[in-house]
């Protein structure tokens, strides 16, 4: 009797299993998204981690100095890490490698309330400082985990590869981690103009650069079409970029509609009216027949 | 003081004995120089990731071994019986208070000193540097802060019956204070009335411990503290050992021993 019992939980158990493998399997797949083993462990999770660790990243580029929960909380966009001032100007640093900043409104600290704070600021940072020159290397582990835990967070990849491209000069680096987030993010615009910033800048390749910038505005319309809302700043950008790409390459004919297109949405038309004209100009000047 | 020093002598002897510091120390070690490999965007000047989460291991692992060994010492003399023939010795009851604190304290200094002397030299390794002044300001202020915990145990292992319960709540209070401690004030400005005026007292009663946890100077390389708030700190830090170990003296020398 129980050795019937026994055979019948066993083959039980089997035809469940082979019931619910192929459920489980279907929802292991949902999801996968290149995470692997860490997305099945953590789930959605991940993503929480992953913001905590970009903030992680701002708060080493602050050298610790930085608000908590009970502090007014910065919004993602307005971090400072994300800063586009400072690698085209890397400039000279104090050898402590931090860059003294100012306050805006006084600071989040505020004056203290009474002795037990005041005498508690001796044991914290309190001057706002960014790191400079090669120790802003310091944010790139938070912003590798952040990019590990959350590949479809865009603005990570961009903010790597800002400061490896400019101040810490990396570009090689810079770009393989671009490229590993575009095949994470297939369709992103932003991480196709990052990378357009890399063979512009760093490489000297406007040719690259321009293709790049192509694909940018190809991604950024598609978005557009299908109702995304995509950013109006970022078409500027890479309608920009395609002109400063078609000047390095001296390329007038191309550079006239990019110039018009930059017009069109730009927020200083008349300057750029001034180089359509002057463009015109030069094109009117050259002797026909003349290659490009 | 002989008794006293006796007392702290066999509670030294005895930490070297168990386990959890090996234990814990190894963790950290393995942990530290695991990630110590690990090369991001092939850039070998990358330190302050490594300092922060060694330094957290570190005052993870110097925190249980503090309320374990602390939280332990009476009760397990009540429990085997041995407190009798201690007392009889004759030790006062004091004197086995402050033996209890200082064996523990001292027990606790020697592992600060191993694990903070494997965080230098991974430090020194990695930035080609000896560590300034700031780093041996952070063992101290670690030490201060220890001896208040230390303390607090001890007072707990006075108050509660279970060593169980009485770690826990030292924990939870001990981890609370270093990270809310500080915010309290604030917490009281936005509350109203009675709860208002009870968290801002609670703000000026409990021990400060967020100020003896420097890692974020000692992590982003800032200057070293001075030593007139060095001495400050040390100062308020005795004080409250002192009162937290004089309360526990005061409840144990009325308790009666018998389990």
């Amino acid at each position: 009797m129980i050795q019937l019992v026994l055979t019948l939980v066993f083959v039980g158990g089997f035809t469940l299993a082979t019931f619910l493998d192929p459920r489980l399997q279907a929802l292991r797949a949902r999801a996968d998204d290149g995470t692997g083993f860490v997305a099945a462990l953590m789930g959605d999770s991940r993503r929480l981690f992953a913001n905590q660790f970009f903030v992680e990243a701002d708060v080493y580029f602050h050298s610790g100095y930085y608000p908590t929960i009970f502090d007014t909380p910065e919004a993602e966009e307005t971090l400072d890490v994300n800063s586009k001032e400072e690698a085209e100007t890397p400039g000279a640093a104090p050898a402590s490698g931090r860059r003294p900043e100012k306050d805006e409104g006084g600071g989040f600290l505020g004056p203290p309330r009474d002795w037990v704070e005041r005498f508690g600021r001796h044991f914290m940072p309190t001057q706002h400082t960014h790191l400079a020159n090669g120790k802003v290397a310091e944010i790139l582990p938070w912003l590798r985990l952040s990019a590990d835990l959350d590949p479809h967070r865009i603005q990570t990849y961009l903010t790597a590869s800002y400061w490896l491209r400019g101040t810490l000069n990396q570009p090689d680096e810079a770009e393989q981690f671009l490229r590993e987030g575009l095949r994470a993010n297939p369709d992103s615009f932003e991480i196709y103009i990052e990378l357009g910033y890399v063979f512009d800048y760093n490489r000297k390749n406007p040719r690259m650069a321009r293709n790049l910038f192509e694909l940018a505005l190809d991604k950024w319309k598609k978005q557009d079409g299908a109702g995304l809302k995509p950013s109006p700043k970022a078409r500027v950008e890479i309608l920009d970029g395609l002109v400063r790409a078609d000047e390095e390459q001296n390329d007038l004919k191309q550079l006239l509609p990019d110039l018009e297109a930059l017009k069109a949405v730009s927020p200083f038309p008349d300057a750029v009216e001034k180089d359509i004209q002057a463009t015109r100009a030069k094109l009117a000047a050259q002797p026909p027949g003349r290659p490009d | 003081m002989n008794n006293v020093m006796a007392l702290a002598g066999v509670v030294i002897k005895e930490m070297y004995r168990r386990k959890d510091f090996y234990v814990l120390f190894v963790m950290t070690a393995l942990i530290t120089l695991l990630l110590g490999a690990m090369r991001f965007f092939d850039n070998a000047g990358i330190v302050r990731f490594l300092k922060e989460i060694c330094l957290v291991l570190i005052w993870i692992s110097t925190l249980v071994i503090a309320v374990t060994t602390a939280a332990r010492q009476i009760p397990a003399e009540r429990e085997s019986r041995t407190i009798f023939p201690l007392l009889a010795k004759p030790v006062r009851r004091w004197e086995l208070v402050a033996g209890k604190f200082a064996g523990c304290w001292l027990a606790c200094v020697i592992t600060l000193v191993v694990f903070y002397s494997f965080f230098g030299i991974i430090t020194a390794s990695r930035e080609q540097a000896w560590p300034g002044m700031i780093f041996f300001q952070a063992v101290w202020l670690h030490a201060v802060f220890l001896a208040v915990v230390v303390a607090l145990v001890l007072l707990g292992s006075v108050v509660f019956t279970a060593q169980s319960s009485n770690a826990t709540i030292c924990l939870i209070v001990v981890v609370g204070i270093l990270y809310v401690g500080r915010y309290l004030n604030r917490v009281a400005d936005g509350l109203r009335g009675i709860g208002g005026d009870i968290v801002y007292a609670l703000y000026f009663a409990i021990p400060h411990l967020e100020w003896y946890d420097i890692h974020n100077l000692l992590v982003n390389d800032w200057n070293g503290i001075d030593w007139v708030t060095m001495s400050g700190a040390t100062l308020y830090g005795a004080l409250y050992t002192g009162f937290l170990l004089l309360a526990a003296w005061m409840i144990f020398r009325h308790k009666a021993l018998t389990v």
